[in-house]
């Protein structure tokens, strides 16, 4: 084997970048959260005050709601997508004319950038500007404003990211269909087992890995969605869509309270991490010892 | 027979509604202004180009444009070589803990980006400067910030790619006299070339698409266009012909792209943990 | 005379899984980020219900360190 100097040498520039702008902003945010440090305020210089930001955070309303809120609209936007994609992978997996054509189209979301797609959905959803509030209000009376009705902005938020990332959960599950082995369902038909039977015994425990490994990677990407709700609703009305990374961006970004903020920073890596962590280890590392 | 023409009449309806909103999309773009706020009109009936032509003629998006351009390309290229040689030393030598290393560097790509906003803008206005020179609001500031995301995914789409180039190539052309330097680029390189063309288009793809650290850590010289886009919603007035304009521009080069690796999109955001 | 060194790489001991009382089997680093984990959420729990009551964040503290001390040790 070649000296391993060079392979350091060639793993050097991915290490420095990362370590500058992963690791180091970390650590970096940690310290700050435990100072006061405001560059506009009456002392502006960086004090060290324990845990007075921390103190802060856990009895801030406006971000422990936007914690609430995050947590529905994951819920909501993840269920919905695995069983309509589990739904649209299973109308897939029969023969029919232009297959390859309509899982082209049905991928096009997902390479889109979250903003344009905030902005797609804007334009659909603006009062007078966009088709569907004109449809609801011919068809059924009903008045959509996103402006106004908190529970329509978060409904039509959660449509959105359906909309987006549907196809992701349909495209993975498709492709853990298609691996499927024939022999046990022709057993599970010739033993004359019913439709919802073979799919409670047999497709589902086969595919669980996928399904699992698609919940996870769903889970950590909507809990991080920012840019398409920025761009639909801004957060609002009132805080009925302000999701944490929202939260950040909108209310603890623009003020300069720079260790204040690294404390709510600090908390959301901190429950995210939590989350990932609970999820890797609940869900995914047990099957796949199993398995 | 007749089921099967109603799956198709099923996928026709969901490419629908999944089409629909871009097309919308399109006709807004298209549209007069005074003509946005009449009863909406599903089918599009004749073309207004001004709104193009006024985003072309805009310096401020022209320069918008040129940065995202420049920004995406310089990422996706540093990301891809970089990646490539990380990539060949984790797979050619023995390095102690080298596997903790692969796995720490795809835990970077996990970290929630709102949560390093602040940070990395106390980093570059604070720490990473020299004299007068910071990184915030340069081209070169956020090629280096996009590599948090892109880098990590670069590692991961390339592995398997160079551990599947057999190494008894680089051993035979090693036993022939050529220089590691040599062996990495004259023999893996080229070789690894589908891998790594997929890798340059999807984190090309990423970086343009990227938002959030654009709208945070650039103010002016460095804007992209995703941060253009936003720049016109306003609560005042928003001038939505342009915003639609902005987002077609906005759109197409992905769309391009898209045509190239649609198969590996899905493996590529699933980030690999779905084998498909 | 020439002996070859038998070639035994000095790899990093492996950290060793174990399963105590945890629920999961754990290496040292698993249990170390747990007690990490444990103590975060505990003091954050402790600023918003415990200490307006006038207990010290102290308190709080050395509780984790004896939690973390238990499930290093035992867990």
């Amino acid at each position: 084997m070649q000296s391993n100097r060079l392979g350091w040498l060639l793993l050097a520039p991915t290490l420095l970048i990362l370590a500058m702008f992963g690791v180091f902003p970390f650590i970096y945010v940690l310290f700050v959260s435990f100072h006061q440090w405001n560059p506009f305020a009456v002392n502006p210089e960086m004090a060290f005050n324990w845990a007075a930001n921390y103190r802060r955070v856990v009895f801030d309303a406006q971000f422990i709601a936007s914690l609430g809120v995050t947590a529905a609209f994951v819920f909501f936007a993840v269920v919905s997508e695995l069983i309509l994609g589990y739904a649209l992978a299973q109308a897939f997996m029969k023969d029919f004319p232009g297959k390859a054509f309509f899982r082209t189209i049905h991928t096009l979301p997902l390479i889109m950038a979250p903003i344009i797609v905030g902005s797609v959905w804007k334009l659909m959803t603006t009062p007078s500007i966009g088709i569907i509030p004109h449809l609801l209000d011919n068809w059924f009376g009903y008045d959509l404003n996103i402006g106004q009705s908190a529970g329509a902005a978060f409904v039509l938020t959660v449509i959105m990211d359906i909309w987006h990332w549907t196809p992701l959960v349909t495209l993975s599950l498709i492709a853990a269909l298609v691996s499927l082995p024939p022999d046990p369902f022709e057993q599970a038909q010739i033993d004359g087992a019913g439709r919802w039977q073979i799919f409670w015994h047999i497709t589902l425990p086969m595919i669980r890995p996928a399904i699992l490994a698609t919940v996870f990677i769903r889970l950590m990407d909507a809990l991080r969605t920012v840019d398409e709700v920025l761009m639909l609703t801004g957060g609002g009305p009132g805080s009925a869509t302000r999701y944490v990374g929202v939260h950040i961006f909108k209310e603890v970004f623009p003020r300069t309270n720079y260790g204040y903020g690294s404390a709510i920073s600090v908390v959301v890596l901190y429950v995210t991490i939590v989350v990932c962590w609970l999820l890797y280890v609940g869900l995914i590392a047990p099957r796949n010892k199993k398995g | 027979m007749s089921r099967n023409w109603l799956y198709v009449l099923f996928w026709i309806f969901v490419s629908f509604l999944t089409l629909f909103p871009i097309y919308w999309l399109f006709v807004i773009s298209v549209k007069p202004a005074v003509e946005l706020f009449s009863t909406p009109d599903l089918i599009l009936r004749d073309f207004y180009w001004q709104n193009y032509v006024d985003v072309l003629n805009d310096r401020t998006l022209r320069s918008y444009m040129v940065n995202s351009l420049v920004i995406s390309t310089g990422n996706a290229v540093l990301c891809t070589l970089l990646g490539f040689m990380a990539c060949y030393a984790l797979s050619r030598f023995d390095m102690g803990g080298k596997e903790s290393i692969f796995f720490w560097t795809i835990t970077n790509r996990m970290a929630p980006p709102a949560v390093f906003l602040l940070p990395l803008f106390l980093l570059l206005t604070q720490v990473y400067k020299i004299g007068d020179f910071s990184l915030l609001d340069t081209r070169i500031g956020m090629i280096l910030v996009y590599c948090t995301f892109n880098l990590p995914f670069a590692i991961w789409t390339l592995r398997p790619t160079i551990d599947g180039i057999p190494k008894e190539l680089d051993e035979a052309a090693h036993v022939d006299g050529a220089s590691p330097w040599r062996v990495i680029w004259e023999v893996v390189f080229p070789l690894a070339r589908p891998g790594l063309a997929v890798t340059l288009i999807l984190t090309w793809v990423f970086a343009w698409n990227e938002y959030l650290l654009a709208a945070t850590l650039t103010n002016f010289n460095a804007r992209t266009l995703t941060t253009g886009l936003s720049e016109y919603v306003t609560t005042t007035g928003t001038e939505w012909g342009i915003m639609a304009t902005i987002s077609v521009f906005t759109l197409i080069p992905a769309l391009i792209v898209f045509g190239m690796v649609q198969r590996h999109i899905v493996a590529g955001l699933t980030f690999g943990a779905v084998k498909g | 005379m020439d002996i070859e060194p038998i070639d035994v790489t000095p790899e990093e001991a492996p950290p060793l899984p174990k399963t105590g009382f945890l629920p999961i089997e754990t290496n040292w680093f698993d249990r170390i980020f747990i007690s990490v984990v444990i103590w975060v959420a505990l003091s954050l729990f402790w600023l918003r219900f415990i200490e307006p009551l006038g207990l010290s964040i102290w308190i709080c503290t050395a509780i984790s360190v004896v939690l973390a001390a238990i499930i290093i040790r035992k867990g």
